[in-house]
């Protein structure tokens, strides 16, 4: 696939990179050259020195035979323009990101199709979803459902008090008779390993754990986690994202939100009615404990500045609150917060790269998610009948060393993966795949 | 920590490519059914053994590298290629010195087309093939063609491809550099196709149109008769060398405009049009003079014959029909003059390059309008665009390189004897990948009674020049080792 990115803001080169890595045709184009030349070195790309907003360098990028336009750059207008006249310019796909929400209202969507503009991005949405989801299940670092929730992939920080650390793959599968739940990838001192039934569990591995909904409790019991009820949620930061999760807690839980700047807090007490807005410094201790930081079953920071977000969340730790998300827009300061144990990640490059990374999939793919604390994607395939994959025990099929079968949906029924499992025909199947391993887990489902 | 098993791998892998060619080779000595083939097959198999064992034992390495190994990687293959591209010569017993051997190889491969031989009709097909097939796997670049045939090297390639190809800033036909290989190699092939079969109709040998359309389009200059071109009495042969020669001198970029039907982009291209007004002006004064001073040539005779040299010189081919040391004084120091000239970026020709002088020169007037407006921002403009200071500043370091290699080389053949013409003609001629150079050395002469250290020290100077002074540099720089 032929695919022309605009902006090498992070998202735009983080795109880039992973678009890159699955063997993609990429040009990158940005107006500043610096930001060019280092991935250029890196990576196995075209760039240009140029805007998505002019014509002629639109046409030296040769803009019509691209399969897709994304459309990164810093502003939403920018961003707009870009993408409309990439469609003109015979683009056959265009994807834009944008930063207000009125446009992803349905009705208003239509408009921007008329434009030319096929998908739109808002990463802080999708963010905001995230965080709301994460509340959801408390104990688990990440939480992705799959299919209307039949299946779940979850992330768990294995301790040693949990019962299942220091067992073997094949141990804990008989723990329980039936085996209901799939370790499809450890993450263990930065290294990503896909466990074979030898491998154990050990203290401080971040497990990725599929199962069906019906088992969630189980594994949290495995894992030595106490499940406990999310009510009182503290944010900190009045961001675009503290604003949305604010709105989706929204009368469920007893939220608070803590901006910094007067005015702001201002105009947040004004938009969110249901929301207890503290105007003051999230770095104070002394306020957090007015505010009764205590009490809090969850809290949530998601500054504009990545270091805060850290720092804040270790601080809650210590005073005890249970479940912490913390806004790291820093790549390369994940693996480091994951280590320090700060409960859930959330990036919002990342969660806009697997949605765009999605449309660079063929059909037979229904949804991928691309993790935050390890460089790998979930995807969920759609089986068909003249897939390789289909009619055969998947023992048999010698599967690749670097993606891992979890689970399958057939119908109204999910099914955790095993050797002896038999892909039908139309079953809905969730793999787990290195990046390295995506490419040939696809040719195994065409 | 440099990842040297990964560097062995690829010369592992690379060295198993040299074997194949080899075998080609092999061939072609079976055909005419020759005594070399058992050398061309040994040569072969010595190259693919080694290459496979040493690949395989570091098959389990992380494939990935920096830009040390980069370059490390891209001068090694270079000396590694000359190494075992030596075997089919020196094994057979044709060139019985090492020395010379390895003289012969780094020529051939650098396209520098310098050689040592007497008599070079005596070889057989096989290793006279095997001579001008390493000029063409030169010419567009060893990595290049492992790039477009490797995809291991897809990751990181980028490293490879500017280490390698001429020009201060490589252009990509494709997102990809693997198809950007393909894509110039493709190119490469159909011009190789194109003059083989315009030479046949000629009325050349087929054999002697492949050797010669292998080293025209690498600019190399090793034919297959000891008086090169000048061997074919035939204008219409002499114009299509002439043509092939211009267009391997050309950005290959450009070629590949051309046929896609783009040609503003072609001659809108700056560099294009000076180096064809370049070769147009000079070729026409030295025709002139040439007319007026020569031994009754005739008009279209004395064009040609400064039209070839022009060109063979230029674009660092170093093919000859006339011996111009012959010619008055001043038209040979036009030559000499035009020895420092070099192709164009992109292209299989060597030389300082069309562009960076064309930069140079544009600089030093800008020098005299900034020394009147101190405060003006004047950049330098290429193509109707401001090339960046980072850019200005590389192409001025070079050229300072190149003068101070040459001086300083010219000193050290000096030393070993040679006059004040053959020491400047030998270094200019090596660093620049032509071919004969002036004086002892000039093109109806060889390199044979150079002493073994001048040719090491020209090979040496070869390699420099091929992959444009830094890549092999940077290998002396005590930054590059720090960690």
């Amino acid at each position: 696939m032929r695919i022309l990115i605009f902006g090498a803001g992070e998202v735009g080169t983080h795109v880039a990179k992973m678009l890159c890595n699955a063997n993609h045709d990429v040009i990158l184009m940005d107006e500043d050259e610096e930001k060019l030349q280092q991935i250029e070195a890196h990576y196995d790309l075209m760039t240009i020195v140029g805007s998505g907003t002019s014509i002629a360098n639109l046409k030296e990028a040769n803009v019509k035979s691209c399969d897709l336009f994304i459309s990164v750059p810093p502003f939403q207008d920018m961003s707009i323009l870009a993408s409309i006249l990439a469609k003109k310019m015979g683009a056959k796909k265009t994807v834009a990101r944008i930063n207000n929400n009125e446009y992803l209202v349905p009705d208003n969507k239509e408009y921007f199709k008329q434009l030319g503009i096929d998908e739109l991005i808002y990463p802080e949405e999708l963010a905001s979803e995230e965080i709301a989801a994460s509340l959801k299940q408390v104990g688990t670092r990440q939480l992705y459902e799959f299919s209307d929730s039949k299946l779940v992939l979850f992330a768990l920080k294995i301790r040693d008090n949990a019962p299942i650390a220091n067992k073997t793959m094949a141990e804990v599968s008989t723990m329980h008779g039936t085996r209901n739940y799939n370790t499809v990838a450890i993450m263990r001192d930065g290294r990503t390993i896909i466990p074979r039934g030898e491998e154990k569990f050990l203290h401080n591995d971040l497990a990725y754990i599929i199962t069906t909904h019906e088992a969630i409790p189980q594994v949290l019991d495995d894992a030595g986690k106490v499940q406990f009820e999310v009510n009182n949620v503290m944010i900190l930061g009045g961001s675009r994202i503290g604003v949305k999760v604010a709105r989706l807690l929204g009368d469920d839980y007893n939220v608070k939100i803590i901006e910094i700047d007067k005015n702001r807090a201002t105009k947040l007490a004004d938009i969110l009615e249901e929301t207890l807005v503290i105007s003051g410094d999230g770095r104070n201790l002394e306020l957090l404990k007015d505010e009764g930081i205590k009490k809090m079953d969850a809290f949530i920071a998601v500054t504009g500045n990545s270091e805060v977000n850290i720092l804040a969340c270790q601080l809650a730790k210590k005073i005890g609150v249970r479940k912490t998300v913390a806004e790291v827009e820093n790549i390369d300061y994940i693996d480091l917060a994951e280590n320090i144990g700060i409960g859930t990640l959330i990036n919002k490059k990342l969660i806009a790269a697997s949605h765009i990374y999605r449309m660079t999939l063929n059909s037979n793919v229904a949804h991928v998610k691309c993790l935050t604390a390890v460089d790998a994607e979930v995807l969920e395939f759609i089986a068909r009948e003249s897939s390789k994959i289909v009619g055969k025990p998947l023992r048999k099929l010698g599967l690749p060393k670097d993606v891992n079968i979890g689970g399958i949906i057939r119908g109204d029924e999910a099914i955790i993966a095993n050797g002896d499992t038999i892909i039908q025909p139309e079953d809905k199947v969730v793999v787990f795949a290195l990046p390295s391993g995506i490419s040939k887990i696809e040719k195994l489902f065409t | 920590m440099l990842n040297y098993r990964f560097i062995l791998y690829v010369l592992g892998l690379l060295l198993i490519i040299e074997g194949f060619f080899m075998l080609i080779s092999g061939g072609v000595s079976f055909i005419y059914g020759e005594y070399d083939l058992i050398y061309n097959l040994v040569s072969a198999g010595i190259s693919i053994v080694l290459g496979g064992t040493i690949a395989y034992l570091t098959n389990d390495v992380e494939k990935h590298i920096n830009k040390r190994e980069g370059y490390i990687i891209v001068s090694m293959v270079w000396i590694v290629f000359s190494l075992f591209g030596l075997l089919p010569f020196w094994l057979s017993g044709e060139i019985p010195s090492f020395t010379d051997a390895f003289f012969e190889t780094m020529s051939g491969f650098t396209t520098t087309g310098s050689s040592i031989l007497t008599d070079i009709e005596s070889m057989p097909h096989g290793l006279l093939f095997w001579r001008s097939i390493i000029q063409w796997l030169g010419g567009m670049g060893i990595i290049v063609l492992s790039l477009a045939v490797l995809p291991i090297l897809g990751v990181g390639g980028m490293q490879l491809f500017v280490a390698e190809v001429p020009g201060p800033e490589p252009d990509k036909l494709h997102p990809r550099i693997a198809e950007t290989a393909k894509r110039l190699w493709v190119i490469y092939l159909g011009f190789t196709f194109a003059e083989t079969i315009l030479l046949v109709f000629g009325g050349m040998s087929f054999f002697d149109a492949i050797c010669h359309s292998f080293t025209t389009m690498a600019t190399g200059g090793y034919s297959t008769k000891q008086a090169s071109i000048a061997f074919y009495d035939s204008a219409y042969i002499q114009y299509v060398i002439i043509l092939f020669m211009f267009i391997a001198g050309a950005n290959f970029t450009l070629s590949y405009h051309a046929f896609h039907g783009r040609f503003k982009k072609v001659f809108h291209n700056e560099e294009f049009r000076y180096y064809f007004s370049f070769v147009m002006i000079i070729a026409v004064i030295i025709g002139t003079v040439l007319y007026f001073t020569g031994d009754d040539l005739g008009v279209e005779r004395s064009f040609r014959e400064a039209l070839f040299q022009v060109v063979s010189i230029i674009t660092t081919t170093g093919y000859a029909t006339a011996d111009y040391l012959l010619w008055v004084p001043f038209l040979s120091l036009m030559i000499f003059v035009l020895m420092f000239f070099g192709g164009s970026a992109g292209s299989t020709g060597g030389g300082i390059k069309i562009v960076r002088i064309v930069l140079l020169l544009k600089n030093s007037a800008l020098e005299l309008k900034r020394l009147v407006h101190p405060n003006a921002v004047i950049p330098v403009r290429l193509n109707n665009k401001a090339v960046s200071q980072s850019i200005v500043t590389n192409v001025l370091a070079f050229v300072v390189f190149y003068i101070l290699i040459f001086g300083v080389g010219t000193v050290i053949m000096s030393m070993m004897g040679f006059d004040m013409e053959t020491s400047l003609g030998a270094v200019a001629t090596s660093l620049g990948n032509i071919g004969p150079g002036l004086g002892d050395v000039g093109p109806s002469s060889t390199f044979a009674d150079i002493p073994a250290f001048g040719k090491w020290f020209l090979s040496f100077l070869m390699l420099l020049g091929r992959l444009e002074l830094f890549t092999v540099l940077m290998l002396f720089a005590p930054a590059f080792w720090k960690q």
